[in-house]
């Protein structure tokens, strides 16, 4: 069949019609690749972008039932999606259709007209090319299943899973230890509001009462394949790893939580398990068992001294909640009692929101003495500390209590194998982009949230568990299908070695080995068209739709010429 | 279209541009307000965001060329909403939009008209370092990428009507001056406020002496002094001077005691800054002048000590009351009480206050229009009862972003796809 390649240039009022000779862009186009196999239809318009602009090119794709479609115009980043639109109205596939950039190229920037104008056909040349070297892609639709797993039943979990479980979606929730809460149910008072224990109390309780949330207890997830929409996992149980549960979902959330690091680990913090030294979270512990905070003996303290960022050099990470929680503490001594003497050391206060100024204000106002240091050591109960001055002193405590560093929950490295979620230089899950998304992952319908992706308080866990929310809510709605992307990759068979080079760089987990056929195949649903696995190919057996080698090559050589 | 499933959302920085296109994907029709000519926020005056020091346009753009060509989304430019009526699912909002006198249809955004253009007044945008024509977009790489004409300042709308200089230039015939302000009234069953926030005045603290020296810069205006399409191309002179600075002092902490919070971005930015500093000025010293450093979560502080213990003076001083800076015509000295309580002074080419942020002026209007609570500093409250909530303490309206209080890229996104939850809690249940 003979090709019909239309080639419309766009004079953008005076930007392109004063830069470049459109008429000699046309006459030269037309004459070098016409043939027996090829008709090129050329023509000018004042504004193609523009209302009329657009009915012209709908227009002329109609009329002279065109094949293949070139825009000469701006950049691809003003309109190419304006084309695109244009295309979709029509019979003519939108993949069948180019942008060439000759405003920004050509126009704008190169004062003498015959160079310009020159340049302009290289361009436009390049892109007569590729297009005819351009293939039909359709969209395709897929369903999708609206349910979502969310692993981890602290309270970042389950909070995810009561803001998305409803009637048209169900969600299973697993903790892979006996009970629900995580650490949360350990502390007296949350921050940065006043609200405490009975508050977690009451949202385990929205959990097991909603009956579109199934809980499972001691399991872990031991498998998953999918993608976003389309997620088949199987779950084990913990103390009868034969006992398996088979589920579908559409969407994963991650909310494993933390662990704290052992302090003695650190040189500067040494002490027996016989001395009054305690973590945070042991006084948290001791104050919800006992409703006191005692000494082994049984009598309360007279004088507290807590250490602040234990760790944190080591780490190099500040763990951002301590500062805050270590007021907490302090202030549940002077709420005890205001006799007892507290003393705070710490480097730098962190404080980054805008609340956490009215518990500082709080904790000097009952009396807590904070002092900046710049180093510290505890032996036993006695805490030496440098001040900023550069003046040593010592001081002898009858409870120490100490802040340590947030660290990695123990599962997240199998876990990141079992999700092939890659993890990040500190141990925590890897986000999709820390600023701009931070509870995506590299696969889609996968999430992370709390601090299984960095430490945080849990008033920003809750906050990531609504923004994973969000995003499910918005991206699975329940009876509606999602179009993949098609600018995929594809393995043609007869050429694939099996080395499974592609495999390793994939950074989507779209790549699987056919043992049978002994050769790659990529998932569509999955690759984003990313083409890292195209150049790592030795035997050049996959390839990038709509960007194969040979639509490049020919663009090329064309501009080449 | 159920209008009670339409979304209103005011500010069209990124957690206002978040949330709407979240919103725009499940088919409801998003209205966008804003009251700049363009839309992007405050992300955009950074020629490099942190930690990643990657690209802000590159971050950004996508997401703003995303919005203004969305089918479900309707940009309001250079709008202000004005009333705010009814309750959760029925919400009667009435929009200022002013005229921009150029059709945002007509016009391709060639520049073409600014040239001829008489009037040369300072550019706010800019942070008052450059200036601009009457007929103007705030920078280059604005979007839309559609002037608007400043009437308080154009000949033709101040007693020249025959200056016609920008309807001549302009081959679209895109420029229109008899535009007229509407009011637009629209129904929406939620709202999202994500207005971001306001920079702290500085000149408000004259120990500082800002505005009393050219060297005297605040941090935002550094960010446009260093940013390749700001002022100087991103040239570090000294304004009014072709002077590049040999020495440099950031002040940490502007302003945090008077506003009593930490903004808890500003020793990212501040190390930001003394990188940017470094790479285009090798030799200049850098001075930090800090009292405690904020660098809360995972990568922040291997961020900070990367940059300032390799490429600054690390300078702790006793107390913000006791620094001050004094200035001559040649020389700016900074004075200060060192850790060990002694006075002492150090004198530098260029000081950069590292400014808190601080709610926008325009909150309370909104606050008393939406009938919903602001805490003791005027930023946005949500609701208390709940841990980690977005919900304003009126249902139906959501707060995200720097509305809430100061806050990085990262908590605004979060809050900003939280509070979508939110509005499809509330819409669809």
């Amino acid at each position: 069949m003979k090709k019909k390649i239309g080639v419309y240039v766009c004079e953008c009022g005076p930007n392109i019609a004063d830069k470049v000779d459109i008429d000699k862009i046309i006459e030269t186009v037309v004459a070098a690749n016409n043939s027996e196999n090829v008709e090129i239809i050329g023509d000018r318009h004042k504004l193609l972008c523009s209302a009329a602009g657009k009915v012209f090119l709908e227009e002329e794709i109609k009329n002279k039932e065109l094949t293949h479609m070139v825009v000469a115009a701006c950049s691809p980043r003003d309109h190419n999606s304006t084309f695109i639109n244009v295309c979709k109205k029509t019979e003519l596939n939108p993949y069948l259709y180019k942008m060439v950039n000759i405003r920004e190229h050509c126009a704008w920037i190169i004062p003498d007209k015959d160079k310009a104008t020159n340049k302009a056909i290289e361009y436009i040349q390049g892109g007569v090319a590729r297009v005819q070297y351009q293939t039909e892609l359709i969209e395709k639709k897929l369903d999708t299943n609206p349910d979502v797993l969310v692993i981890g039943g602290g309270i970042a979990g389950i909070e995810a899973a009561i803001s998305l479980a409803g009637k048209k979606r169900k969600v299973t929730l697993i903790e892979r230890s006996a009970v629900l809460g995580g650490k949360s149910v350990f502390l007296k008072e949350l921050l940065p509001s006043q609200a405490g224990k009975e508050y977690i109390n009451k949202r385990i309780k929205d959990l097991t009462d909603n009956e579109n949330i199934q809980v499972f207890l001691n399991t872990e997830i031991e498998k998953i394949i999918g993608f976003l929409g389309n997620f088949e996992i199987i779950l084990s149980d913990v103390t009868n790893k034969d006992k398996k549960t088979e589920i579908k979902t559409g969407a994963t959330i991650v909310a494993t939580g933390f662990g704290l690091s052992d302090v003695t680990e650190f040189s500067n913090i040494n002490y027996d398990t016989k001395d009054e030294v305690y973590t945070s979270l042991e006084i948290e512990k001791m104050l919800s068992e006992k409703g006191k905070l005692k000494l082994s003996s049984g009598v309360p303290p007279k004088k507290v001294g807590l250490i602040h960022c234990v760790g944190r050099d080591e780490k190099k990470y500040c763990s951002q909640i301590c500062c805050n929680y270590m007021m907490k503490i302090a202030n549940y001594f002077k709420k005890q009692s205001a006799k007892i003497e507290v003393k705070e050391f710490y480097k730098d206060l962190c404080l980054p929101h805008k609340d956490d100024q009215k518990l500082f204000n709080l904790t000097k106002k009952n009396g807590v003495d904070l002092v900046r240091i710049k180093e510290v050591s505890l032996n036993g109960t006695k805490i030496k500390y440098s001040r900023i001055d550069g003046t040593i002193e010592e001081n002898e405590f009858d409870m120490v209590v100490v802040a340590p560093p947030i660290i990695p929950s123990d599962s997240t490295k199998n876990l990141s194998e079992i999700l092939d979620i890659p993890l990040d230089e500190f141990g925590f899950f890897q986000e999709a982009h820390l600023s701009t998304n931070p509870v995506g992952t590299s696969t889609d319908g996968i999430f992370i949230i709390g601090n299984a992706q960095g430490p945080r308080g849990i008033s920003n866990s809750i906050l990531m568990a609504h923004a994973a929310s969000g995003q499910i809510r918005t991206q699975l709605i329940p009876g509606e299908q999602i179009v993949p992307e098609v600018k995929v990759s594809e393995v043609l068979e007869a050429f694939c070695m099996g080395c499974k080079n592609c495999i390793d760089v994939c950074c989507y987990g779209a790549i699987y080995f056919d043992e049978i056929k002994g050769i790659s195949v990529v998932n569509e649903a999955i690759c984003r068209g990313c083409g890292n696995c195209v150049a790592s190919c030795p035997s050049g057996s996959i390839r990038l739709k709509h960007f194969t080698n040979e639509q490049i090559y020919q663009e090329v050589i064309e501009a080449l010429k | 279209m159920d209008q009670q499933k339409n979304v209103l959302v005011i500010g069209a920085g990124i957690a206002g541009m978040k949330a709407c296109l979240l919103l725009a994907k499940t088919g409801k029709q998003v209205y966008l307000v804003e009251k700049l000519p363009i839309i992007g926020g405050k992300t955009i005056k950074n020629e490099e965001s942190f930690p990643n020091l990657e690209c802000s346009t590159c971050m950004v753009a996508p997401v703003q060329q995303e919005i203004l060509q969305h089918p479900n989304i309707k940009t309001l430019t250079l709008s202000e909403v004005e009333k705010i009526e009814g309750d959760i699912g029925n919400f009667t909002i009435i929009i200022n939009k002013k005229a921009r006198y150029v059709s945002d249809t007509d016009c391709i955004g060639c520049d073409m008209c600014f040239d001829p253009c008489p009037v040369s007044i300072s550019n706010e945008w800019e942070e008052n370092l450059m200036n601009k024509k009457a007929i103007y977009v705030p920078c280059s790489g604005s979007l839309p990428n559609v002037p608007t004409i400043d009437t308080e300042h154009c000949y033709h709308f101040n007693g020249k009507q025959e200056c016609n200089a920008c309807v001549e230039a302009c081959m679209f015939e895109a420029i229109n001056f008899d535009d007229k302000d509407e009011k637009v009234e629209i129904q929406v069953g939620a709202v999202i406020i994500a207005t971001g926030s306001d920079i702290y005045d500085v000149s408000l603290l004259p120990q500082f002496g800002y505005g009393k020296h050219p060297g005297i810069y605040t941090s935002m205006e550094f960010e446009r002094l260093f940013a390749s399409n700001g002022p100087t191309s991103g040239e570090l002179t000294i304004r009014n001077s072709e002077k590049t600075p040999k020495s440099i002092a950031i002040i940490h902490c502007v302003g945090r005691k008077e506003q009593d919070y930490c903004s808890g971005i500003c020793c990212m930015y501040s190390a930001k800054h003394a990188h940017f500093i470094k790479h285009k000025l090798p030799d200049t010293k850098i001075y930090n002048f800090y009292r405690d450093i904020c660098v809360p979560g995972k990568t922040y502080q291997k961020f900070v000590e990367k940059i300032n213990d390799i490429e600054t003076q690390m300078i702790y001083h006793n107390s913000m009351d006791e620094l001050n800076i004094l200035h001559n015509e040649n020389e700016i000295t900074i004075e200060y009480i060192t850790g060990k309580s002694k006075k002492e002074t150090l004198t530098v080419d260029m000081v950069i206050l590292a400014s808190a942020l601080n709610p926008g002026k325009d909150f309370s209007d909104i606050s008393k229009m939406a009938k919903i609570d602001l805490d003791k500093n005027g930023f946005f409250i949500t609701n208390q009862e709940k841990v980690g909530s977005v919900e304003s303490t009126k249902p139906g309206i959501f707060i995200a972003g720097c509305a809430e209080g100061p806050k990085d890229v990262q908590t605004s996104v979060i809050q900003a796809e939280a509070a979508v939850s939110g509005v499809m809690s509330c819409l669809d249940s």
